[in-house]
């Protein structure tokens, strides 16, 4: 786009994500990827040249964001059922997803783990090329794991690294091998599975996996090269380990004492949660269809977890601690896009407001993008990343994952979703 | 989808007659009706159709390119294509797919790839529609012997992931890699019969055993599968005409038998000379080290009067050439596919009628469908290229994207018409 094409949005609802300030009626100006003007008034704007968008009194707010994102993962019922996907066919599906996750609203994603080891660095620089579609990308590692662990999908008979989902690790030295085949690769975060899954034979969401001596070589070399550790921990004793080590984006989080939320409230300017709850919702409610029972899934453990998981994220809440939204959508029973109902369990089952869960994946959003000064508000300066809504989401935060509310998607001043109105106003003045 | 009527438009229908004025109306992803305008008459009315107004617009059928190499990536050498790694690669296959629909070729006939299952997944992607592209035949990697085109490996690197074609020595070696490329799910074989002089073995010269191609041919032919050549040497053309390979790729040293011998066995073959890469490589390729000098040293110069001499006899004897050849070298780039139909007008003397029949009514039997491509004719799968011009008069217009003014694929568009033919056309409603 020109770097002077202006796209002026009038008669809309502002929702500006600052989770401070109730929508008020206004006019948004964008010039080339930023937002230059944010007017509260319907008149007295002049148009000029700008393409011009009257939304009819249409909710704009800023594009969300999602805090825990795995573009690789192909709506499969199993781990395996990912793993055994060709690498070409993978890199083609994970493109499309990007696609979808931005025509869906996510303007922003933080890969939080990918399933062959360059799938998330290579859909970054295709998007940040324009090659494909897509939202800002923060790439990630494929999960490192330790034999054993979530992730290890070898079986006894079949010991090869190329049936293992993540990346199988033994060993401080090993680690430091793996986190720096990584870096070489480009990634932004590296992810650590410390805690296990109750999806996992053998390795419940109460386990912990790794030795400190595994961390810290780790977090050794992430620091040095300025990336980002990001840890699957459900565990309490994986999330006081995340904190001992400095790490500051915690998944999941379900399980917790006193002293692991006093933790986590006195790094709260620091440290993010993405809980990802939606899926263990999902596992106990409605997988049924690919054979999860809720019987099954209440002896796996999910009802404990899910228990403990919400008087965990309740308490963080109370205590000042961000809670984001995101996590493991790309399973059969948690397919991708229904991305924004982590929304709506914030607020239905953890004690948020709509307007803190609009908050979660707006300013939040651009803090945990590491992008505070620019990205996650509508305001002057920032960057133009932004939703135009059929309805206001703080009424109903089902819209957000409704595509047919959600009218427009601007990434960088560009539309990635076009408003409907919007071309028929070019119809009209072209004739 | 959408019901569309072309009305107002020059039909060129690939049958090989004049154009005619007239209307074309696709239901679903087929022509069903194709009407010529008479002095008075009106276009017809169709309720819901979406209605263009061609103004007088050239309408043809989609052109077929016949010798596709999505995975070529633009690049001096084969080496540089192999070594994208394959995430990447896949990415820019899906991308240039696109831009050969872009420039009007709806169908592609693949002629090799530059890794094992980058074709396959690309033609499948397409028909599943997680991308958008033309209708594309999936190749296996170029077959070759050690030493030979495409064998990139070097001595202290003999890594099969090193070499850009499969390399194979032996009759069952060569079994099994057609085996494996079989399982795969290619839809062709191709078999480098001839050397390629830029990469050291002369184009003169030939490689594999009478035994190997038996066996390859033998084996793709019990998979219900094609064979394809790169044969630019005398021998490997014979080769290809006595063993049954269909489609023969460039063929220009042909000689009295090898002429006589194509002409005997006319309608089981293509032939796709690939003349703008020879065109290219001799004149236009200084920018990348290869100065005239270097490739009249290399033998090219000779072998572009050759393989013109070659053309010229085999468009006499009525033997299928075909457009397509070899682009996706940094000076062949992806997308300028149409420059093939310039020189067939111009170095071989063909009609700008028999240009286009080319890329049209043999398009078709190449991508064996038939006559349901290739033709403006009720009945046939709409793919369909609006040209602002007259290829008939000024074959090049074919080569400029802003003259297609549309293009459209198995009845959809893939570059709807510009506004202001929309535009009339509600006015005309």
């Amino acid at each position: 786009m020109n770097a002077t094409r202006e796209v002026l949005f009038t008669n809309v609802r502002i929702l500006d994500g600052t989770g401070q300030q109730q929508p008020y009626g206004g006019s948004v100006r964008v010039r080339g990827k930023r937002i230059v003007q944010v007017g509260r008034s319907a008149g007295g704007v002049s148009a000029g040249d700008a393409l011009v968008v009257d939304a009819a009194g249409a909710t704009l707010m800023p594009g969300m964001t999602e805090a825990h994102t795995h573009f690789s993962w192909n709506d499969a019922a199993t781990l395996a059922g990912i793993q055994t996907m060709p690498l070409e066919e993978h890199v083609l599906w994970t493109a499309k997803v990007a696609r979808r996750y931005l025509e869906a609203g996510f303007t922003s994603c933080l890969g939080a783990a990918c399933a062959k080891p360059r799938l998330d660095v290579v859909i970054r620089n295709a998007i940040d090329s324009g090659q494909i579609p897509g939202p800002r990308y923060l790439a990630a590692s494929q999960e490192i794991t330790v034999p054993g662990g979530l992730g290890d999908e070898m079986l006894p008979h079949l010991p090869f690294p190329e049936f293992s989902f993540g990346v199988v690790v033994n060993g401080a030295d090993d680690l430091r091998r793996v986190t720096r085949m990584f870096l070489k690769y480009g990634v932004d975060t590296l992810k650590l599975n410390l805690s296990g899954d109750n999806f996992v034979p053998g390795a419940d969401a109460k386990t912990t996996w790794m030795t400190d001596a595994e961390v810290a070589a780790c977090a050794e070399e992430v620091r040095m090269r300025g990336k980002r550790i990001v840890v699957h921990a459900r565990s309490c004793a994986s999330v006081k380990q995340a904190l001992r080590h400095g790490i500051r984006l915690i998944y999941h989080a379900s399980f917790t004492d006193t002293e692991a939320l006093d933790m986590l409230e006195a790094a709260r300017d620091e440290v993010f949660v993405a809980p990802g709850i939606s899926i263990i919702y999902a596992l106990l409610n409605e997988a049924e269809p690919w054979g999860v029972s809720h019987e099954k899934a209440v002896a796996m453990g999910y009802e404990e977890e899910w228990a403990a998981a919400c008087e965990s994220l309740k308490a963080m809440h109370r205590r000042g601690v961000r809670v984001l939204p995101g996590g493991d959508y790309g399973f059969a029973f948690n397919p991708h896009l229904q991305n924004a109902r982590d929304l709506e369990l914030f607020v239905k089952y953890l004690g948020f407001t709509p307007m803190e869960a609009i908050r979660s994946c707006t300013l939040y959003g651009g803090q945990v993008m590491l992008r505070p000064h620019e990205l996650g508000l509508i305001k002057e300066g920032y960057l133009a990343d932004l939703l135009l809504l059929d309805g206001d989401p703080l009424a109903n935060l089902s819209i957000l994952r409704d595509p047919k509310r959600i009218l427009a998607v601007m990434k960088d001043g560009e539309f990635a979703k076009t408003p409907p109105v919007a071309k028929a106003r070019t119809w009209e003045h072209a004739a | 989808m959408a019901d569309v009527l072309f009305t107002n438009v020059r039909i060129f229908d690939g049958g090989g007659e004049a154009p005619f004025q007239g209307d074309v109306l696709v239901q679903g992803n087929r022509i069903s009706r194709v009407a010529r305008s008479g002095y008075g008459s009106r276009p017809p009315s169709v309720a819901g159709a979406q209605m263009i107004d061609g103004a007088g617009a050239f309408l043809m059928p989609g052109m077929v390119e016949a010798h596709t190499h999505f995975s070529w990536n633009d690049q001096p050498s084969l080496e540089s294509i192999q070594r994208m790694p394959p995430e990447e690669h896949i990415l820019w296959c899906a991308q240039v797919a696109r831009r050969y629909l872009d420039m009007g070729w709806t169908s592609c006939v693949g002629a090799a790839t530059a890794k094992p299952r980058l074709d396959v997944v690309i033609r499948n992607a397409i028909n599943d529609g997680t991308i958008v592209g033309p209708r594309y035949l999936a190749a296996s990697q170029e077959i070759t012997v050690p030493g030979g085109l495409g064998d990139t490996t070097a001595p202290h690197l003999p890594q099969a992931e090193f070499a850009f074609g499969a390399v194979v020595s032996g009759a069952e070696e060569m079994r099994r890699c057609v085996r494996m490329f079989c399982k795969y799910g290619v839809d062709s074989l191709k078999i480098n019969l001839s050397g390629e002089s830029i990469t050291g073995m002369p184009s003169e010269m030939s490689q594999f055993t009478e035994e190997e191609i038996r066996v390859c041919v033998e084996e793709a032919k019990a998979w219900g599968k094609r064979v394809a050549a790169h044969a630019r040497s005398t021998w490997s053309i014979k080769q290809c005409v006595k063993q049954g390979i269909e489609v023969i790729y460039h063929a220009s040293f042909a000689d009295e038998e090898a002429l006589d011998l194509l002409e005997a066995n006319k309608f089981n073959h293509f032939v796709a000379p690939g003349l703008a890469w020879l065109i290219n490589t001799c004149h236009h390729a200084s920018t990348w080290g290869l100065t005239p000098e270097v490739t009249r040293k290399m033998g090219y110069h000779r072998e572009l009067e050759a393989a013109i001499e070659s053309m010229k006899a085999m468009r006499r004897r009525g033997i299928r050439i075909l457009p397509g050849g070899d682009y996706g070298f940094a000076w062949t780039p992806h997308g300028t596919n149409a420059k093939d139909l310039e020189y067939f007008v111009k170095l071989i003397g063909m009609s700008p009628m028999e240009a286009l029949l080319s890329a049209t009514a043999w398009g078709g039997p190449m991508m064996k469908m038939g006559k349901e491509i290739g033709y403006i004719r009720e009945g046939c799968l709409a793919d369909i290229l609006l040209i602002d011009g007259d290829p008939l008069a000024d074959i090049t217009v074919l080569q400029d994207k802003a003259r297609i003014l549309a293009v459209m694929k198995d009845g959809e568009f893939h570059r709807a018409p510009p506004v202001r033919h929309t535009r009339a056309n509600r006015w005309a409603a």
